[in-house]
């Protein structure tokens, strides 16, 4: 033990009074490889007095959100569909939501096999974006209010979640 | 006077952009919209300088997953063989569905695309194609009295009708040729008198030389006769390679010390000699 202190004494003492020291830095960005973009917003028909739907055939849009991933097999795409209104008039009985996500286009044939490759659970739709290139995801939503009971008057929206989470 | 303003003003809009040149950027109709095969002459505008930058294109695809299919977008090339644009899309082993490409081209001139066709190979079927072609030109691309920096064509009847005048058939041309011909006979001449006399006095050197040869052959004789001139003026020594025989030995050559004090007086004597000079 005293040879070490002595041994880091002789360090110490060898070393130049008042001696510059620098840090440099290193710095870097990141680019995301993964970009989403919202091809066609949606639009709730309202097929019944108690129905909200984006349906064609019960007039509505169905949303269409676009992902473009450079190198594939790095990211996933997770999509929820809405569960609640971000605005609504005041609502005084129960929503019951249903939604669905699917791939409506693509750039590439394989990945057509998105679909079957899914994960779903609860609202969240899930995909493994294994080919680079250009997804395009149709949503598909509709709430019922009560027990056929008619939706107040008013304007109602929903948000459609999506992320693009590196693996 | 406003009106006038108003006209002017209106004249001037119309005549700026009737004489400036414009890069068109375009896009064609759906050439499948009809057939899955299209003749190009009807669906890009006959404009020059025409590139293609883009093929975009669309289709539905209906299949059973399992099956075997693969669908090709392609243009035949109008220069040749083969296809100047073919893009294929292998749907095999997954389902069907909506497919949209952008495919860039680069800059490929009018005249270079042939037919365009969308071609399945398989089981399966292509639904609602679109197939779409992004274009540009240049309006000045062939360049006409509206284009800027238009330079219009050399009027041929304002170039003045140039006569060709023989230069061989001018009168002082033709005196100097003359003149020039008489010197070149005039020297002709003279070369061939100077030559004429050069062989004259050859032939006559070689009757003096021969003269000189035989008095020198006489002369030869009778020294010879006469024993006076030495063998090794008419022995002939045999040729070859005559070596050295004569060797010196290097050795070493001891000084003379005996004339050391010879050799030292004659230094002490030049010396005294050189500094003598500097003695006044």
């Amino acid at each position: 033990m005293f040879k070490q202190m002595l041994v880091a004494g002789a360090i110490l003492a060898a070393l130049p009074i008042g001696a510059n020291a620098l840090d440099a830095p290193i710095m870097g960005s990141v680019q995301s490889k993964c970009s989403i973009t919202t091809d066609t917003p949606g639009i709730y028909g309202n097929p019944t007095p108690s129905m909200l739907s984006t349906a064609a055939t019960d007039g509505g849009i169905e949303p269409v959100i676009r992902f473009d991933v450079i190198s594939a097999d790095y990211y996933k795409a997770v999509i929820a569909t809405p569960q609640d209104f971000s605005s609504s008039p005041t609502l005084t009985d129960t929503v019951v939501w249903n939604g669905t996500v699917a791939v409506a286009e693509v750039s590439d044939p394989l990945m057509s096999g998105y679909d079957a490759a899914k994960r779903v659970y609860n609202n969240v739709s899930e995909f493994d974006l294994t080919v680079a290139g250009t997804t395009w995801f149709s949503i598909t939503s509709d709430a019922s209010y009560g027990f056929d009971k008619s939706w107040p008057a008013g304007n109602y929206n929903a948000i459609v979640s999506a992320e693009c989470i590196a693996l | 006077m406003q009106r006038k303003l108003q006209l002017v003003g209106l004249v001037l809009l119309a005549y700026s952009s009737y004489s400036c040149s414009e890069v068109i950027f375009s896009q064609t109709a759906n050439a499948s919209a009809l057939a899955h095969q299209w003749t190009m002459l009807n669906v890009l505008p006959q404009a020059a300088g025409l590139t293609v930058s883009n093929v975009i294109y669309k289709y539905r695809v209906e299949k059973i997953a399992a099956d075997p299919m693969v669908v090709a977008v392609q243009n035949e090339n109008a220069n040749g063989s083969g296809y100047i644009f073919r893009s294929v899309d292998d749907w095999s082993g997954v389902p069907g569905n909506n497919i949209s490409k952008v495919v860039p081209v680069g800059a490929i001139p009018i005249d270079a695309w042939g037919d365009g066709s969308i071609e399945v190979t398989g089981k399966g079927t292509v639904e609602d194609p679109s197939v779409v072609y992004t274009y540009r030109y240049d309006t000045c691309f062939i360049p006409t009295p509206d284009c800027p920096g238009y330079e219009s064509p050399l009027d041929l009847s304002m170039v003045p009708v140039f006569v060709y005048e023989d230069p061989l058939e001018d009168a002082m041309v033709k005196q100097a040729l003359e003149l020039q011909e008489l010197q070149e006979e005039e020297e002709r001449i003279i070369q061939e008198e100077e030559e004429e006399k050069e062989t004259l006095e050859k032939i006559l050197g070689g009757v003096n030389s021969t003269l000189l040869v035989a008095d020198s052959q006489a002369l030869y004789d009778s020294m010879f006769a006469m024993g006076g001139i030495p063998v090794t003026y008419y022995t002939s020594i045999p040729g070859g390679v005559y070596t050295e025989v004569l060797k010196y030995n290097s050795s070493r050559m001891p000084d003379n010390k005996n004339a050391r004090r010879v050799g030292l007086a004659t230094q002490l004597k030049h010396e005294e000699m050189v500094n003598s000079q500097y003695d006044k």
